[in-house]
Formats: C-alpha cells, sequence, structure tokens
C-alpha cells in the first residue's frame, strides 16, 4: 500500500512543472506497457521475476511477457514495421546480424547503465544480460579422480578415454573444439579451418552421438549413454544437483551470451531502455544465477549468487579467465556455408 | 436441381474457407518464395548436399512404409475379425499413442532403447545379445522410433477395410478348394489393398515431414529435409530456399503417389 502511494507521490510530483529541474527519479510510466520477448519456460520465468517484477514496481509500467524468441518470427515483425515486442531476449549471432541489417534501435546510454557491465558484453545495439559455455564434461565414475579429462584434446583421445562420447549436432562451437583439440590457439581460431576441423572430427565419429537438444544433452549423461563430451554448463549444474556423476572442465570454455536488444520501431522505446537499465544491476542479474545457474554480465553479481552455484558459472572470474566468448562476427557470415559441410559431412 | 448441387458446397464452405486461409495461402506465400527471392533454386542445385538430403528423406520413408505395413497388417486384421470385446480393447490401445505428445514418445522410446534401457537389459539377461545393442542415434533407432509412431496410421484404414469384408468370400474360396494361404493371396489381400494404399501413403507422407524424431534417435546420416527446411527459417530466414525445398519435396511426394495410386488402383478389385 505503503508501495503505491509513493509511486503516485512521485508520479504527480513529475506532473508538476515546477518539480521538472529537480527530479531525480525518473517519470512515473503508470499506464504504459512493455512487452517482453523471450524463451519461455524456466528461463523466462526467471527473467519476469529477476527483472520485469522490480521494473514494474518501481516504474509504473505493466509488463506483459510474450514470446517464444524466433530470429525469423522477430525480423518478420521488424521488417513489417511495427514489432510487438519492446524488449527481446536474443542470440549473439542474431545479434550482429540484426545490427548489421539495422533492426534494433541503439541502445541510451544516458538511461541504460552499460557501466556496470563486463565491457565485452556491451554492444551498440543491445546488453549482454547472460552467458553460457559450452564445457567438456565427463562421468565421474567412470573416468574418476586423476583418471578425468581435461582438454578439448582428450575428447579425441580414444585409448585414454574409450567408450562413447558426445559433441553438438550443429557447425557452431563443434568445429572451435575440433580445431582446439587438434592444437589451433583460440588467438587463432577464426577464421576456421573447416576442412582441419572435419578431419580432427572424422576420427571420433563412429564413437560419438551429436545431440541436438540440451535436455537430450544432459539426458545423456545422466542415462550415462555417454562417458565424456560436450554440455552446457548450466544443463551440467542442473543434472549434478539432480544428482548425476557428472563434472565439467573449464579449460577452453566456448562462451555464447544473450543480449537484450529494443527491436526498430518498438512503440514504447524509452520504457524499454529503462527495463533494460533494470537488467543491468547486479542485484537482480544474481536473481537470475541463483533461480536457474546462467552466468551474469554483471561482475558485482558474484557478491550475491549462491556459493554452490557460483563455480558452475562461466563468468565466474577462474572461469572466465579460461575461456572465450565465440567470434559472432565470423559466424553471421559464414554460418550457412559452415552448416552445409557439416550436413555433407554427417551424411558421408 | 440447383440448391441441390449447391447445398454440399454450402456444408463445405466454412471448412474450404478454413483450409484456404489457414493451409492454402500461407504454403503458397512460402512457396512462391522460392521464385521472388533469386539464387534459392541454384543454392539447391549447387549445393549438393540438399539434394542429398531429399533422397535420404524418401529413402528412410520407404523403408519404413513397408514395415509399418507388416507390422500393423495382423493387428488389424485380429482387430476387425476378434471378438468386440477384443476390438474396443485393441483400438483403445492403438488410440492412446495420440493422447501423448510425439516429444513425450520420442522421449520414452530413448529411455527403452538406450544402452541400459529395459529393452538391452532383457536382450542380455536372455543371452541373446553379449554387450549392449546400439539401438539409439542410428537408422534402427530412427525406424524403430517413427514405426512405433506411425503404426495407428496403417492400422485404422487397413481396419476399416477389413471390416467391410466379408467372411462369405474366404469361406467361398476354402469351399471351392483354395488352400487357406491361395484364399489369403487370392481373396483377402487383394480386397484389402485400398486399406493398403491408403496406409501406406499416410505413414510415407508423414514419415517425409519428421523432424523431432530424427533428431532424437536418428543418428548423423539419419539427417531428414524437414530438419533442413526449419533451419533455413528459423536458423537463416531464408524463406526463398526453404520454399524451393519444400517445393522440390512436394514434387516428390506428388509423383510417387501418383505413380503408386496408378498401381494399386490397376490392380485393386471392388467387391
Amino acid at each position: 500500500m505503503t508501495e503505491i502511494s509513493r509511486r503516485r507521490l512521485i508520479g504527480a510530483a513529475a506532473s508538476l512543472p515546477l518539480a521538472t529541474p529537480a527530479l531525480a527519479q525518473p517519470a512515473s510510466l503508470r499506464g504504459t506497457t512493455v512487452v517482453f520477448a523471450s524463451w519461455g519456460g524456466a528461463y523466462q520465468e526467471a527473467q519476469r521475476r529477476a527483472y520485469c517484477d522490480p521494473f514494474a514496481a518501481e516504474s509504473g509500467a505493466r509488463v506483459v511477457q510474450d514470446g517464444p524468441m524466433n530470429a525469423a518470427r522477430l525480423r518478420t515483425m521488424i521488417e513489417g514495421g511495427a514489432p510487438d515486442w519492446d524488449v527481446a531476449d536474443i542470440t549473439l549471432d542474431f545479434l550482429y546480424a540484426g545490427s548489421k541489417d539495422k533492426l534494433f534501435e541503439p541502445i541510451d546510454k544516458s538511461v541504460v547503465d552499460t557501466s556496470r557491465i563486463d565491457p565485452k558484453f556491451v554492444h551498440d545495439y543491445g546488453v549482454g544480460c547472460i552467458v553460457w559455455s559450452y564445457n567438456l564434461a565427463w562421468n565421474t565414475q567412470t573416468f574418476p579422480g586423476a583418471k578425468a579429462p581435461k582438454t578439448w584434446a582428450d575428447l579425441f583421445d580414444l585409448q585414454r578415454f574409450p567408450g562413447k562420447r558426445c559433441l553438438l549436432d550443429n557447425a557452431v562451437a563443434n568445429f572451435e573444439v575440433a580445431l582446439l583439440a587438434d592444437g589451433v590457439a583460440p588467438e587463432a581460431l577464426y577464421p576456421l579451418d573447416i576442412d582441419r576441423a572435419l578431419r580432427k572430427l572424422d576420427t571420433i565419429r563412429a564413437q560419438t552421438v551429436f545431440w541436438s537438444t540440451n535436455s537430450q544433452a544432459q539426458q545423456l549423461f545422466v542415462d550415462e549413454e555417454v562417458g565424456l563430451g560436450l554440455i552446457l554448463n548450466g544443463r551440467a549444474y542442473d543434472a549434478a544437483r539432480k544428482g548425476a556423476p557428472i563434472a565439467v572442465s573449464w579449460a577452453q570454455n566456448i562462451q555464447s551470451v544473450d543480449y537484450l536488444v529494443v527491436p526498430r520501431g518498438a512503440k514504447q522505446k524509452a520504457a524499454a531502455m529503462r527495463l533494460i537499465d533494470t537488467m543491468t544491476r547486479a542485484e537482480n542479474q544474481a536473481r537470475v544465477a541463483n533461480m536457474i545457474a546462467y552466468s551474469p554480465t554483471n561482475p558485482a553479481a558474484f557478491a550475491a549468487i549462491d556459493p554452490a552455484i557460483a563455480p558452475w558459472l562461466c563468468t565466474a572470474p577462474e572461469n572466465a579467465r579460461q575461456g572465450f566468448v565465440v567470434d559472432a562476427g565470423y559466424w553471421r557470415d559464414h554460418q550457412r556455408a559452415a552448416l552445409e559441410r557439416w550436413t555433407a559431412w554427417k551424411l558421408k | 436441381m440447383r440448391g441441390r448441387r449447391l447445398g454440399p458446397w454450402l456444408l463445405l464452405a466454412p471448412a474450404l474457407l478454413a483450409l484456404f486461409f489457414a493451409f492454402a495461402l500461407p504454403v503458397g506465400m512460402l512457396l512462391s518464395r522460392a521464385f521472388t527471392e533469386p539464387g534459392s533454386f541454384s543454392t539447391l542445385w549447387q549445393t549438393p548436399v540438399y539434394l542429398q538430403v531429399l533422397g535420404n528423406t524418401l529413402l528412410i520413408s520407404a523403408v519404413a512404409t513397408p514395415v509399418a505395413l507388416l507390422l500393423g497388417f495382423p493387428v488389424a486384421h485380429a482387430m476387425a475379425h476378434g471378438g468386440a470385446r477384443l476390438r474396443r480393447l485393441m483400438l483403445f490401445l492403438v488410440l492412446l499413442p495420440f493422447w501423448t505428445s510425439l516429444l513425450v514418445r520420442s522421449f520414452a522410446t530413448i529411455i527403452l532403447l538406450q544402452r541400459r534401457g529395459p529393452v538391452n537389459a532383457l536382450l542380455l539377461n536372455l543371452g541373446l545379445a553379449e554387450a549392449p545393442l546400439p539401438l539409439l542415434h542410428n537408422l534402427t533407432g530412427l525406424m524403430l522410433g517413427a514405426i512405433q509412431l506411425l503404426l495407428p496410421f496403417v492400422i485404422l484404414p487397413l481396419y476399416a477395410v477389413m471390416r467391410r469384408i466379408d467372411p462369405g468370400f474366404m469361406r467361398a474360396a476354402l469351399s471351392l478348394g483354395a488352400s487357406p494361404a491361395q484364399a489369403f493371396w487370392r481373396v483377402y489381400l487383394p480386397l484389402c489393398l485400398p486399406g493398403v494404399t491408403t496406409g501406406g501413403a499416410l505413414v510415407f507422407i508423414s514419415m517425409l515431414g519428421y523432424f523431432v524424431t530424427p533428431a532424437l534417435l536418428g543418428g548423423p546420416r539419419q539427417t531428414m529435409v524437414a530438419q533442413l527446411i526449419q533451419e533455413q527459417v528459423a536458423q537463416f530466414g531464408q524463406w526463398g530456399l526453404a520454399g524451393a525445398l519444400s517445393l522440390l519435396l512436394l514434387v516428390a511426394v506428388f509423383l510417387i503417389l501418383g505413380i503408386a495410386w496408378r498401381a494399386a488402383s490397376s490392380r485393386s478389385v471392388t467387391p
């Protein structure tokens, strides 16, 4: 009750012309509806509770949840001139493709405090909200203690690590993994030598299961279908939390980022920027990490993150130091050709 | 006279309108993008992988169809000619899978077929296998999973046709000196052909469009064309290439079904 009356007071104060120069608080957004689109499920629920609810409580705006996110759908909406969404959660590759095609509004840095965010996750057209990583994971019963694999090269070592292993059914990350295993340094990866990557993949092809969904990857480890392989850090954490004998290596973890963007022509551009600003705050990012173990882009968030979860997050200082972010610019320009090579290799 | 002819069309109008706006129009728009977006077809011809996947899809579907027919035929026969209670029970069991999602059933198949799953445990305990068999992430996994999902589409049309076959025909054949096998091959089976064609066509067409099941149960070689179409739209927004692939698939389906239809109708017998 007091919350509401305080907000009303601020709203009333904002409408008084005399009060304007002294205004420290941003204007009330009472009566404004902001549409937030993301990927659904537990992730969007965490975002609703961590970004949208605090934003609504502070500003007086109403936030409507929509989705599921689909790059093709969002592009069609924007090119149609009237996007339904004011803030959208998109992947790194679509951020690069979309900013090249001018699909997003530039981030208003007078509203969004981007200084809170690690600079490598700040872009002119989007602000990183979560980071995830592809890691090498293994079954701690099959490969206990000193027998554990450590590097991507171990994933390709059939002598020391016999049995089934997994990679993902996609070109992104798989090609990087194969080249790292073949001795290419992370800074020398791009442009990818696809022929070399495929030759390396040939060596374990018969022993490898290629997963196509994240839940499938998790299932492969939980059911002990595979002894080691590639999995997302959040999925490995979830499997471990549920009692699976799984551990991950952080050596050369391959990171990717989700960004919040404002689609070009969004109806509530100004309010959308303020919602993104709410996302950048440490306490809100910590909430997401505590709910579903996605890594924050604001380093200060770690102060409020459960110490049991922090070691599983790829932006934790120790883990971030060993990893690198995929080259989204490369993938934007080469993904289709790379996927054609990947599909051809699969059929071989 | 006029009103009589118009009557059926008026009754059909709501369904036809819904089909037109919800199906024909969007599909038409997708297919037309194949022609309006330059380079859609040339990408198909110049990159062998697309045609390879299309051929792969047709081959997998062509293998799945006869297997599903062979498995479904005895089930439909038992349903059609068994007692009323058995029929009700079997009908219930055949329809049961329709009430669960495709994704759930595919994951359930994974649990059954995995290396430490119940199927492998049974085989090992019975001494039928020395080591767990690779039943997943290959053609075997895809076939076991997909055919299990598609069986109702074979059983139901076959059952409908078999129910209408007069048991007197078989008795007549036997009393005229045919052996049971002869009576089956020369009387019963030809009468079932409409059901075989319908069921076979339903399985073949559904299989062509499968996309979740091959991704979950198949291996790298079992990539199917629906996966590529989805990829082009959802990942790249390449509607033109997706349209061209869809068009090619559609043409292939019409050609194959046309040939099958002609072959079946020239041999089918109307009682």
